[in-house]
């Protein structure tokens, strides 16, 4: 048994029979008509076209046939027209082609020889034009009558009558005609082409539909024929064209034409007509199919004519008609996903921003109804990564993106209430959107209100939500989004200082409310704000003279806020905060700045004893408070002295011997560099020895001997260091004494790699000490008995 | 004695008067091929000379008379031999005599009537002939020459538009039209349907399939033997032509022509436009009651075929006339350019292309209803023709 041939096999032979009787027929026509035996000729034509009767082909293998076929149907027409020109007339042709017995071959032959008529003789045009279009009816089979009339359009393209109407020939016809004719064969193919849809068993459906996909290019080439027609004035497609084309769709009340066949008209006619026409195709868009997708038809149109707009400014009214009629279509369209009327908001936004850049009313006005939108649609809330979510995203991210300005996108009434519809996720989003873009385009927020307005509606990020989802977010997601935040608080920036500190503590109470989490990415931005807005107000002194007791508020207000970090559990980070004010303070000789620089430091030492207890981050604290005391010259001997000491102490304290010896090492330069109340260093030599060789003592008693040698190279490096900032309690018997030392500990280690990089250190440290001997003197240093 | 090559003989030839201006027409003969005659019509003189042309020259023939026979007569096939005369007129043209030369003979038939149309079906002839019968003792010499009548009507007065709802009950209605009742040989037909109504009823499925495909073809009908009622394939079909026998009728039909018209199903409130033109088929006018013999009579069988190659039909008698070629009477077409074709749409007289088919609803019964072929109701004893 020979296995059934597949339905495409099937196909394939079908039309490769099809095919071949149209080569042997359309030959022997040829033959005839060489031989000028027209009715043979005629009669091989027929039982070609005869194939096309067929019930059997796919609508793609029917195409081939039909192309095949109307390539040979080209040959007579030539013959003809030649024939007809050399005036050798053939009477009542286009009677004797009415006696074919089948209307499929009968109706070719019509419109071939027609064809033949007109060209030779234009007068027969405006009738035969007619007598065509309407004979077509005959052929009611969806798939032979769409392509039957396909070559009707086809043959007549360039033979339609285009004069005005009032100029052209009755006989020959006008553009009237021409339109009539292409309307009418619209209609019939449009009626064929949906017709499809219904037959036939609805298991095939979407084969019917790829069908129908495939052939809606005939019914649309219509559409193109009209756009051709160059005497159809703006005004004669608003009366006449566009009504005809419009009934027809609207009247068919079939989706897959009304959606295919509205983007057909937005593609194929020109902008001018569209604006001319605006309202009645929006009209008619509201009277469309449930199953239509009228909102990519609005937002082909729109985004179109935006791009004409754009380029032609006369158009005022064009943001007005969309917007009425887009509102008409949604409210008669219940169906419609609520993704869609964002999304045609969308591209309202679109039109408004590219023709009328300057109306932010237009924008509100898109928001506002979208808003409102919502409220009838009793959605409260909108999940993240919808597909409403998405549009919504889409809809607000665009005039962000086209305004690239915070400030006027907060202007928008109804941006906040539109924020208020995402949620948790979808609010944190857009919020973090909204501040890249700010970062990205360095926008400065100038006035306490608008920093109020912003930090309201990101206030997803700022502080914890009512619908927050209880699990934790992601740690490293979390702190970029509030670095994002952080780095946004340095565009709180308003030229009057004022105003600034206005700012400040508007932020400040939003801030505040971020909870511990939050607080210590946004709070020290906060801080450092604060003491350089201090310093504005110390430099406008001349001008203000309040400033001395706005610095002092600013400091107790940053105060204040480092006091609320330490409240959560933060402590290196206050610590740094209260040394970089006191040293900020310290250079700003207001009122009482002793006083509070010397409060900045003491909580900074308290915060150091109290909550600092890893070792490596006690010597680091230690380090730092140091290298801040140090530099600082405000204080007077009554209060540095306690300090110095006090730092001394903590760091002969330190837990590990190793960590108490780099400790006091560092101390010491309190004694040497520190400054007294006038800006001069103190140089006490003794304490600074003493220091160091308490330093020396803690060495000796590390138990690890890589560690020790490694101490009393650095210990070295410091005498050295003393040495030549003429420090004359050091003597070069006590560098001798070290070096030696060392040389025999040294001598000791194990070689390995950590040995390596000390007796680097040590060579490095002699290599500098024999240039100094060896090099030219320097005046009041004398290395003069150093052994090396 | 001309049996054995004796005896004078003679060749007889009628000609006749002014063939280098009358017309010639063709006809079929009784075997299918046409031939060719001279054109008269109804009224007008038949006239000629007989010449009588002597087979040897010198010899004298001898007859009884010689005379000329005008004669119209019908054949039936059924009943070959048994002529039916309906005319005949006889001239004498010489009284019993000899024949010593070459003789030729004026004829005059001065305004014959012809009162029908000469004529070839499948099983009844009409013609018109001119026999000359020169009488001997033994054989007659006896020539015959075929004339042909045409019988022309003038434009009828009444010839309005035939319209006509047909359907079958909730299930299929149209309405269709034709724009006269009566075409004359070389008209058109044009016309329309609609369709008022095409259902489907889905809960039968074959039903269903049956009525979405529908074909629609033309029938013209025209008259032929009388076979017997039931053998027919349109027996169920009104009588076409009738052949009064006695007291018995028998009809025949005979399908001249199919006409494709429509392609596919149409659905509610298509309309189809029809057009057919005549000329191209070989007809006759419509001949009513000829002589009391016969009858041949023109339908316009519309006949819808489904799918399954059931037809539904509904038949409407329609008029043949000929029309005279000089005298017309206004509203036909004017004359016409040879290369500009006649009949569009968008031409006189006929539907207009554009109109709107009717909306009214279709009349609820009595419909005027279709057949279906098939149907056990439609019974072969169907009402024969009334005429």
């Amino acid at each position: 048994m020979t296995p059934l041939p597949s339905p495409s096999e099937e196909q394939d032979r079908l039309l490769e029979e099809a095919s071949h009787i149209v080569k042997t027929q359309s030959l022997q026509m040829k033959r005839c008509l060489d031989s000028d035996k027209l009715m043979d000729a005629l009669k091989h034509a027929s039982t070609m076209l005869s194939e096309l009767r067929t019930s059997l082909l796919s609508p793609k293998n029917y195409y081939e046939l039909y192309m095949a076929v109307t390539d040979e149907l080209r040959q007579l027409e030539l013959y003809l027209v030649d024939e007809f020109q050399r005036g050798r007339k053939v009477p009542d042709l286009y009677e004797l082609v009415q006696y074919a017995g089948n209307i499929v071959p009968r109706l070719y032959l019509l419109i071939t020889v027609a064809l033949v008529y007109i060209k030779t003789n234009s007068s027969l045009k405006r009738d035969l034009l007619k007598d065509l279009v309407e004979m077509c009816r005959g052929v009611q089979h969806p798939l032979r009558g769409l392509f039957l009339r396909n070559y009707l359009l086809q043959c007549t393209r360039n033979v339609l009558p285009d004069t005005p109407e009032d100029e052209g020939d009755q006989a020959e016809g006008t553009v009237r005609d021409s339109v009539d004719f292409i309307l009418m064969n619209f209609a019939e193919m449009n009626k064929l082409w949906v017709r499809m849809q219904h037959q036939g068993h609805s298991r095939d459906k979407e084969r019917r539909e790829r069908e129908r996909e495939e052939l809606r290019i005939l019914v649309g080439t219509n559409l193109v024929r009209l756009s051709e027609l160059e005497s159809v004035t703006r005004d004669k497609y608003k009366k006449l064209v566009l009504p005809g084309i419009l009934e027809q769709v609207v009247s068919c009340r079939d989706a897959i034409a009304q959606e295919y066949l509205m983007e057909c008209i937005i593609q194929v006619f020109p902008d001018e007509f569209h604006l001319a026409t605006l309202t009645a195709f929006l009209k008619s868009c509201a009277e469309l199919q449930p199953g239509v997708n009228v909102k990519n038809i609005l937002i082909a149109l729109i985004d179109r004519l935006s791009l004409y707009a754009q380029k032609n400014k006369e158009f005022n009214t064009l943001f007005e008609t969309f917007s009425e009629q887009v509102a008409s279509i949604v409210q008669s369209r219940i169906a419609m996903p609520a993704e869609d009327i964002v999304a045609l908001q969308v591209s309202l936004i679109n039109l408004a921003l590219k023709c009328y850049p300057d109306k932010v009313d237009y924008i509100d006005k898109i928001l506002q109804t979208t808003v409102e939108t919502f409220q009838k649609l009793n959605i409260e809330r909108v999940e993240y990564n919808t597909p409403v979510s998405r549009e919504l995203t889409r809809l607000l991210k665009i005039f962000i993106d086209q305004y690239n300005n915070v400030l006027t996108v907060i202007q928008l009434t109804y941006f906040a209430p539109l924020m208020e519809l995402f949620d948790f996720y979808g609010r944190k989003s857009v919020s973090a959107y909204l501040i890249s873009n700010a970062l990205t385009n360095e926008t400065l927020i100038p006035t306490s209100e608008s920093v109020d307005s912003i930090l309201t509606i990101v206030s997803s990020l700022v502080q914890d939500q009512e619908d927050q989802p209880a699990e934790e977010e992601d740690p490293e997601d979390f702190a970029e989004e509030q670095g994002l935040l952080g780095r946004f608080v340095h565009q709180f920036k308003s030229d009057i200082p004022d105003q600034q500190y206005l700012i400040l503590s508007t932020s400040r109470k939003h801030f505040q409310l971020g909870g511990k989490k939050r607080i210590k990415h946004t709070l020290p931005p906060l801080v450092f704000q604060a003491y350089q807005l201090a310093t504005q107000f110390s430099a406008l002194r001349e001008e203000d003279e309040m400033w001395s007791k706005k610095c002092s508020k600013i400091f107790r207000f940053c105060h204040q806020i480092i006091l609320s970090l330490i409240k959560a559990e933060l402590a290196e980070l206050p610590l740094r905060l209260f040394l970089q004010g006191a040293m900020t303070i310290g250079s700003i000789d207001f009122e009482n700045h002793e006083t509070i620089s010397y409060e900045f430091i003491s909580q900074a030492l308290s915060l150091y004893e109290e909550e600092i207890s890893e070792s490596k981050c006690q010597l680091a604290a230690i380090t730092l408070l140091v290298g801040t005391f140090e530099k600082m010259s405000c204080f007077g001997e009554e209060n540095a002295e306690p300090i110095r000491t006090q730092s001394a102490l903590a760091a002969s304290k330190l837990f590990k011997k190793p960590d108490q010896c780099s400790g006091v090492c560092t101390c010491s330069h309190l004694f040497w560099s520190g400054k007294n109340n006038q800006g001069e260093e103190i140089r006490d030599g003794k304490r600074v020895l003493e220091c160091l060789k308490k330093g020396v003592r803690i060495a000796s008693q590390c138990m690890d001997m890589s560690v020790q040698v490694q101490l009393f190279i650095e210990l070295l490096n410091h005498y050295i260091y003393y040495f030549e900032k003429k420090n004359e309690h050091i003597t070069v018997a006590m560098l001798n004494q070290l070096i030696g030392k060392i040389r025999d500990e040294l001598a000791n280690l194990e070689s390995n790699d950590e040995t390596e990089q000390i007796s680097k250190h040590f060579t490095n440290t002699l290599f500098h000490l024999r240039n100094r001997l060896e090099g030219p003197p320097v005046e009041g240093i004398s290395y003069e008995g150093l052994t090396l | 004695m001309s049996f054995f090559g004796f005896g004078q003989s003679a060749d007889i030839e009628i000609k006749l008067d002014g063939t280098d201006t009358r017309k010639l027409a063709d006809i079929k003969s009784d075997d299918g091929k046409k031939e060719r005659f001279y054109l008269y019509y109804d009224g007008e003189s038949v006239t000629g000379q007989v010449n009588i042309v002597l087979k040897k020259h010198g010899s004298k023939l001898e007859h009884q008379g010689i005379k000329i026979e005008f004669i119209g007569q019908i054949e039936l096939y059924y009943d070959r031999g048994n002529h039916h005369e309906f005319v005949s007129l006889v001239k004498e043209l010489a009284r019993p005599g000899e024949l010593i030369q070459n003789t030729t003979y004026k004829f005059e038939f001065l305004n014959v009537e012809k009162p029908f149309e000469s004529y070839t079906g499948s099983n009844v002839r009409l013609r018109y002939l001119l026999r000359v019968t020169l009488v001997r003792r033994l054989s007659d010499i006896i020539k015959e020459l075929d004339i042909i009548v045409h019988t022309l009507s003038s434009y009828p007065e009444m010839n309005s538009p035939i319209k006509m709802e047909v359907g079958i009950e909730d299930c299929l209605h149209i309405e269709f039209e034709y724009n006269k009742c009566k075409y004359h040989l070389k008209d058109v037909i044009v016309g329309k349907i609609y369709f008022l109504l095409v259902r489907i009823k889905i809960k039968h499925m074959e039903i269903a399939t049956l009525i979405s495909y529908l074909f629609l073809r033309y029938h013209l009908k025209d008259v032929i033997r009388n076979l017997p009622l039931q053998a027919s394939v349109y027996s169920t079909l009104n009588s076409t032509w009738s052949i009064a026998h006695g007291p018995n009728v028998f009809n025949e039909n005979e399908t001249i022509a199919k006409y494709e018209i429509m392609d596919g199903a149409p659905v509610r409130g298509e309309s189809i436009p029809i057009r057919v033109f005549l000329a191209g088929y070989d007809l006759a006018p419509t001949m009513r009651d000829i002589n009391k013999k016969f009858s041949v009579k023109y339908f316009l069988n519309l006949v819808l075929m489904d799918e399954e190659d059931r037809r539904y039909f509904k038949q409407q008698e329609i008029t043949l006339w000929r029309k005279g070629e000089k005298s017309h009477k206004g509203g036909v077409s004017v004359s016409h350019s040879p290369h500009v074709p006649r009949h569009l749409v968008s031409g006189e007289g006929g539907p207009k292309g554009s109109e709107e088919p009717p909306r009214e609803e279709p009349m609820a019964p009595p419909l005027d209803s279709m057949r279906r072929e098939g149907d056990s109701q439609s019974p072969t004893s169907s009402n024969p023709g009334s005429d």
